[in-house]
C-alpha cells in the first residue's frame, strides 16, 4: 500500500506550563477542552446533587427557594454550555484532524481563541455567586422573569455569548478542516461518521448560534440600556424570547448529540467488527435530524397558545424518522457482528438502550394534547436525561474509554471500567425513570419543595438515591484515570483493532500527528490495511 | 460454536414469545395502569386516550427494538476470531426500516391532530368564566355575577367575587360540574402557567397576551393545582384548590361570597 509522507510543522522547545498556555496544537487543546469540560461535568453533577438532597424529601428546606433556583439553574448552564456542548469540541479536536490524517486543524490559532474562551466564560457563569446570586431564572432565560434577575443573570449573559462566539468560530474552524484538508483518497463519503457527525453539529453551530447571541444581546440591551424586545410592559413580546431561544436551542440539542452518535457509530463496528451498517444512510439521517431540527423549535412552547401547533407537532414526529434510522443502522451493525464487551462497548450500548428510550419519550410531547399534560412536568425532565445523559454522557464515556490509549498512550482498567459502567446504568435509571411518573402524577418541573400531601415522596427518594449512585459511579472513573497515569506509555497504535486513521499513527501520537498516510479506500482504511480492501465485502 | 443442546431454532423461538409475552403484559398493563390520571374533563378523557395509544405504540417499539438489541447481542457475541460477514448495507431493509417509523408516527399525528381539533374549543357567551390572574406568587379568581354560567340568575348583575390567594393561605377555585366552564388568563409581572393536573392540560399566563380556555368538568371533588412555569422566588409554592362541585352547591357558594364592585378600569396591564 502507498503511503504519503506529510510534510513537518517546526517545533518549538517551551517551558511545559508555558507550552500548555500557548499550545496551538490540536491535541493539546483537545485534552484541555476534556480536562476543562470534564471539570465543570462534576461541579454540575454536584449541584444536581444539592437539587435531588433538597428534592428527597417533602417540605425540605435543605437550601431556601433563592439558592435553590440559582443551583438548577447553574446545573442546567454548566451542563449544557460548559460540559456537553464544548467536550465535543475536545474530542473533535483531538479526534478529526487524525481521523482525516491532517497535521492540525485548518486554523490552529484560531482554535486556541476557541478553547480559551471557555474557562473565563465559565468562571464569569459561575462568579455571579459572589454578586449577590448566580444566574436564576433557568438555563432557558425566559423573559420577563429574566429581567428581574440580579447581577449573576448580565454574567450569564456575557459568559453565555462568549461560549457562543467559542463554538461558533470553532464550527468554523472544523469545517475548513474536514472540507480541506482530508488525506489523499478520502472522499467525503469516506469520511469517518464521528468527522460527519461533527460536520453537521458544525453547520447548526453556524446557523443557530449567532441568532442565540442576537437574542441575548437584546435581553443585556432590556435589562440595562432600557429596552423592550421582550417586556411586554414597554411594548415588547415575551414570546418573542421563547421564539428565539428555542430558534438556537433546539437545534442546540441536536449539537449536545450527534458528535456522541457519531462516537457510537466508531465504537460499535469495532466491537462488532463489522462495519458500520448503511454509512450512507447514517450520514443523510444525520443530516435529516440537522435539517428538521431548524423546524421543531416551537414543540417547547405548545402551552404558550402562541405557536401553530400541527405544524409543530408534525416536524416534531417527523424527526422521529431519521432517529429511528439510526437507531435500526446501529442495530444492523451488531447483526450477524462477532461482539466483545470491552468497556467503550458496553458504555456505547448502554447509549443505545438510554437513547431509545429517549427518543420514545419524547414522542410523546410531540403529540400536542400529550404535551398539554406533560409540558413543564418532570416528565420532560426524565426526557432531557435519557436524551442528554443516557445518550450524551453515555457515549462521552464510550469516546473516553476508546480513545484513551490513543491520546495518553495507556490502557484504562477493563474491571474498574465495567463497574463504572454498572453503578452508572443502574443509579441513572433510578434517577431518572421515576420522573416520568412524577411528571404524569403532575409534579412541575424547578419547584423548590412539594407537600407531603402529593404523594411525591416515594419517587423523589427513589430519584435521590440514584443521583448518589452516579456520583459514586465516578469514584471508579477516577480511581481508573489516576492509576492508569501511574503506568508507563506501552499502547501499541491500535490496541482494538480499529479502522480510522488515528489508529494508524503512534499511541500518542507525534506532534505533527504522522509520518505518513495510507492512501484510503474506503471508509475503514485501517480494516483495508489489515485484511486488503478484498475482504471488506 | 456455541455448546447448547437445545437446537438454536427453538432458542430463537423462546426467546422471540418471551420477548412477546412481555410487550402483551406491559400493553395490558398500560391500559389498566398507565402512570397518568384519566383527568376529570371530557376534553382530559380524550387526551388521556390519545396517552394510552401513544404509550401502547411506545412499548411496542421500544419492546421489539429493544428486544432485538438484547438478543443479538447474546446471539452475536464472539465465539472465534474469524472474521463476520462484512455486511455494509441493504437498500431493501433500510427503505422498509425508514417506512415502518413513517407510518407509525403519520398514525400518531393524525389521531393527535384529530384530538386537537376534538378539545380546543371555544367558549359560548353563556358560558360560565372565570378570569384568573397569576401574579407573584400567588393566583387571583374573579367571577362575574352576569357571567355565571346557564343558570346566571341575573345578566345585568354588576359586581364580582373575587378570591386572592396568600402563600399563607392558597386560594380555592370552585367551579360547577356538568357545564363548559371558560377561563381567561391574564398576568401582570412574569410568565406562570395555569395547571390542574387533573384537567392534563396547562396554558401558559403571559402578560401581554390573552389566553384563555374552555373545559367540560364531569367528576365532581377536590384537586390539587399549581403554577407550572418558573416564576421566580416562591413558584414551587404557587399551589392552589380546585373544587369541582354541583350546580346546586356552585349557586350556594356564589351566593355566600362577599360581592365587589368592579373597578372603573382593570388593573394595569
Amino acid at each position: 500500500m502507498s503511503s504519503i509522507a506529510i510534510p513537518r510543522p517546526r517545533t518549538y522547545e517551551r517551558p511545559v506550563v508555558l507550552d500548555w498556555l500557548t499550545t496551538v496544537d490540536h491535541k493539546k487543546l483537545g485534552i484541555l477542552y476534556l480536562y476543562t469540560t470534564m471539570f465543570f461535568f462534576f461541579v454540575g453533577g454536584t449541584l444536581a446533587l444539592v437539587v435531588r438532597t433538597q428534592l428527597a424529601v417533602a417540605d425540605n428546606s435543605f437550601v431556601g427557594h433563592d439558592l435553590y433556583n440559582q443551583i438548577f439553574t447553574m446545573h442546567a448552564s454548566a451542563m449544557l454550555f460548559l460540559f456537553i456542548i464544548p467536550v465535543w469540541a475536545g474530542f473533535g479536536n483531538y479526534i478529526v484532524p487524525l481521523q482525516i490524517g491532517a497535521a492540525d486543524m485548518a486554523f490552529p490559532r484560531i482554535n486556541a481563541l476557541s478553547f480559551w474562551l471557555v474557562p473565563p466564560a465559565g468562571l464569569l457563569m459561575f462568579s455571579g455567586f459572589l454578586f449577590g446570586g448566580a444566574a436564576d431564572a433557568g438555563w432557558t432565560a425566559y423573559s420577563p422573569l429574566a429581567q428581574r434577575s440580579g447581577t449573576g443573570m448580565d454574567l450569564w449573559i456575557i459568559a453565555v455569548i462568549l461560549l457562543g462566539i467559542s463554538s461558533t468560530i470553532g464550527a468554523a474552524n472544523f469545517l475548513v478542516t474536514m472540507f480541506r484538508m482530508r488525506a489523499p483518497g478520502m472522499t467525503m463519503f469516506r469520511m469517518p461518521i464521528f468527522c460527519w457527525t461533527v460536520l453537521v453539529t458544525a453547520v447548526l453551530q453556524l446557523l443557530a448560534t449567532p441568532v442565540l447571541a442576537a437574542a441575548l444581546s437584546m435581553l443585556y440591551i432590556d435589562r440595562n440600556f432600557g429596552g423592550a424586545f421582550f417586556d411586554p410592559n414597554g411594548g415588547g413580546n415575551a414570546v418573542l424570547w421563547q421564539n428565539v431561544f428555542w430558534f438556537y436551542s433546539h437545534p442546540a440539542v441536536y449539537i449536545m448529540i450527534l458528535p456522541g452518535m457519531g462516537i457510537v457509530s466508531e465504537v460499535l463496528p469495532v466491537f462488532s467488527r463489522k462495519p458500520l451498517f448503511g454509512y450512507k444512510a447514517f450520514v443523510f439521517a444525520t443530516m435529516g435530524i440537522g435539517g428538521l431540527g431548524f423546524g421543531v423549535w416551537a414543540h417547547h412552547m405548545f402551552t404558550t397558545g402562541a405557536v401553530l401547533k400541527p405544524w409543530f407537532g408534525f416536524m416534531t414526529f417527523m424527526i422521529g424518522v431519521p432517529t429511528g434510522v439510526k437507531i435500526f443502522n446501529w442495530l444492523g451493525t451488531l447483526w450477524r457482528g462477532s461482539i466483545t464487551f470491552e468497556t467503550p462497548m458496553l458504555f456505547a450500548l448502554g447509549f443505545l438502550s438510554m437513547f431509545l428510550i429517549g427518543g420514545i419519550n419524547g414522542t410523546f410531547s410531540a403529540a400536542v394534547p400529550v404535551d398539554f399534560a406533560l409540558h413543564d412536568t418532570y416528565f420532560v425532565v426524565a426526557h432531557i436525561h435519557y436524551v442528554l445523559f443516557g445518550g450524551s454522557v453515555f457515549a462521552v464515556f464510550a469516546g473516553f474509554y476508546y480513545w484513551f490509549p490513543k491520546i495518553w498512550g495507556r490502557r484504562l482498567n477493563e474491571r474498574l471500567g465495567q463497574l463504572h459502567f454498572t453503578l452508572m446504568f443502574i443509579g441513572f435509571n433510578l434517577a431518572f425513570f421515576p420522573m416520568h411518573l412524577l411528571g404524569l402524577e403532575g409534579m412541575p418541573r424547578r419547584i423548590a419543595t412539594y407537600s407531603d400531601s402529593f404523594n411525591w415522596q416515594t419517587l423523589n427518594f427513589i430519584s435521590t438515591i440514584g443521583a448518589f449512585m452516579i456520583a459514586v459511579s465516578t469514584l471508579p472513573f477516577l480511581v481508573n484515570v489516576v492509576m492508569a497515569f501511574s503506568r508507563p506509555k506501552d499502547q501499541p497504535n491500535d490496541p482494538w483493532e480499529a479502522n480510522t486513521l488515528e489508529w494508524w499513527t503512534t499511541s500518542p501520537p507525534p506532534v505533527h500527528n504522522f509520518d505518513d498516510v495510507p492512501e484510503v479506500h474506503s471508509e475503514r482504511p485501517l480494516f483495508d490495511y489489515r485484511h486488503g480492501s478484498a475482504a471488506s465485502h | 460454536m456455541p455448546v447448547s443442546r437445545v437446537p438454536r431454532r427453538f432458542r430463537q423461538a423462546a426467546f422471540l414469545l418471551a420477548i412477546a409475552l412481555f410487550a402483551i403484559s406491559s400493553i395490558s398493563l398500560a391500559s389498566a395502569q398507565s402512570g397518568q390520571p384519566a383527568g376529570i374533563t371530557v376534553e382530559a378523557h380524550k387526551m388521556h386516550d390519545l396517552w394510552i395509544f401513544t404509550l401502547i405504540v411506545a412499548l411496542v417499539v421500544f419492546f421489539g427494538v429493544e428486544g432485538a438489541i438484547v438478543y443479538a447481542l447474546f446471539r452475536f457475541r464472539k465465539k472465534s476470531d474469524d472474521l463476520p460477514p462484512q455486511t455494509h448495507g441493504s437498500t431493501v431493509v433500510e427503505i422498509i426500516w425508514t417506512t415502518i417509523p413513517v407510518v407509525i408516527v403519520i398514525t400518531l399525528f393524525t389521531y393527535a391532530f384529530i384530538v386537537l381539533r376534538d378539545v380546543e374549543n371555544t367558549a359560548d357567551p353563556q358560558d360560565l368564566t372565570v378570569h384568573v390572574q397569576g401574579f407573584q406568587f400567588q393566583w387571583g379568581f374573579t367571577y362575574d355575577l352576569n357571567d355565571l354560567g346557564t343558570n346566571t340568575p341575573d345578566r345585568n348583575a354588576k359586581g364580582q367575587i373575587v378570591i386572592t390567594g396568600t402563600p399563607q393561605d392558597n386560594p380555592t377555585l370552585v367551579i360547577p360540574v356538568g357545564e363548559p366552564v371558560e377561563f381567561t388568563l391574564f398576568s401582570s409581572d412574569v410568565i406562570h402557567s395555569f395547571y390542574v393536573r387533573d384537567f392534563l392540560y396547562k396554558l401558559d399566563v403571559i402578560p401581554g397576551r390573552d389566553n384563555k380556555f374552555v373545559v367540560n368538568p364531569r367528576e365532581i371533588g377536590t384537586f390539587h393545582a399549581q403554577c407550572a412555569e418558573l416564576c421566580g422566588l416562591d413558584h414551587g409554592i404557587m399551589r392552589f384548590t380546585l373544587k369541582v362541585v354541583s350546580r346546586a352547591d356552585f349557586d350556594k357558594w356564589v351566593s355566600e361570597q362577599k360581592v365587589t364592585q368592579p373597578r372603573a378600569v382593570q388593573q394595569a396591564r
